[in-house]
């Protein structure tokens, strides 16, 4: 296919690694408080090893990635190449529980649950 | 906020809510860009929802606003079932 924003260039990205981010900025310096949220409870998990895209450097893949998942808006988060929602939703499946046990089939141990042993032993 | 005050934006979204769900039993649509029609979170409660994953549900409501988040710069969903 050709563009960046092509269903195939998309695939590519979103299949290259089991944590994969559409977001404003990049995690050093995100530049949307949306995407700076999924790039903080990322971090809570301990999760700092994944894919992050900065959407504002290329409007093919922004438009591109919102067509591609059919989805309106920025950020994006796909585990294991499946979309799995924005901001909102990750906030819920963090406050829920969801994201350590998505993150566990992902074999990635989420830093909380060595946070909640700590917090055990006092 | 009363009713009375609500934007034009915000009658227009939640009109558009509420022919695209009947089922709903709670709908609300806040303009959080300060009024500027930029920005809306949205709250819906409703039968359509049951049984689905959270990403479905948000789908169903950005199909539901396909035409109206033409305009926006970004909306918030947050979406439920009622108490069976």
């Amino acid at each position: 296919g050709g563009g960046s924003g092509s269903r195939e260039a998309v695939e590519r990205l979103v299949r290259a690694h089991p944590v994969v981010v559409f977001m404003k900025g990049s995690p050093a310096q995100p530049l949307c408080g949306f995407s700076n949220a999924v790039v903080q409870i990322l971090r809570l998990h301990g999760v700092e090893d994944y894919r992050a895209h900065d959407v504002l450097q290329d409007p093919d893949l922004r438009q591109g990635i919102k067509n591609y998942s059919n989805w309106p808006t920025i950020p994006q988060v796909y585990l294991n190449g499946e979309f799995v929602g924005g901001c909102d939703i990750l906030l819920q499946m963090h406050q829920n529980g969801d994201l350590v046990e998505e993150l566990k089939k992902l074999g990635i141990r989420s830093a909380l649950l060595d946070a909640e042993k700590d917090q055990d032993k006092k | 906020r009363s009713f009375a005050s609500q934007t034009d934006g915000e009658a227009r979204v939640t009109r558009v809510l509420r022919e695209k769900f009947p089922r709903a039993s709670a709908i609300k649509v806040v303009d959080i860009s300060g009024g500027c029609g930029a920005m809306y979170e949205i709250h819906i409660e409703s039968e359509d929802f049951r049984e689905k994953r959270t990403v479905q549900q948000h789908q169903m409501v950005n199909q539901a606003l396909s035409e109206e988040i033409k305009s926006m710069h970004g909306l918030r969903i947050f979406t439920s079932t009622p108490k069976p």
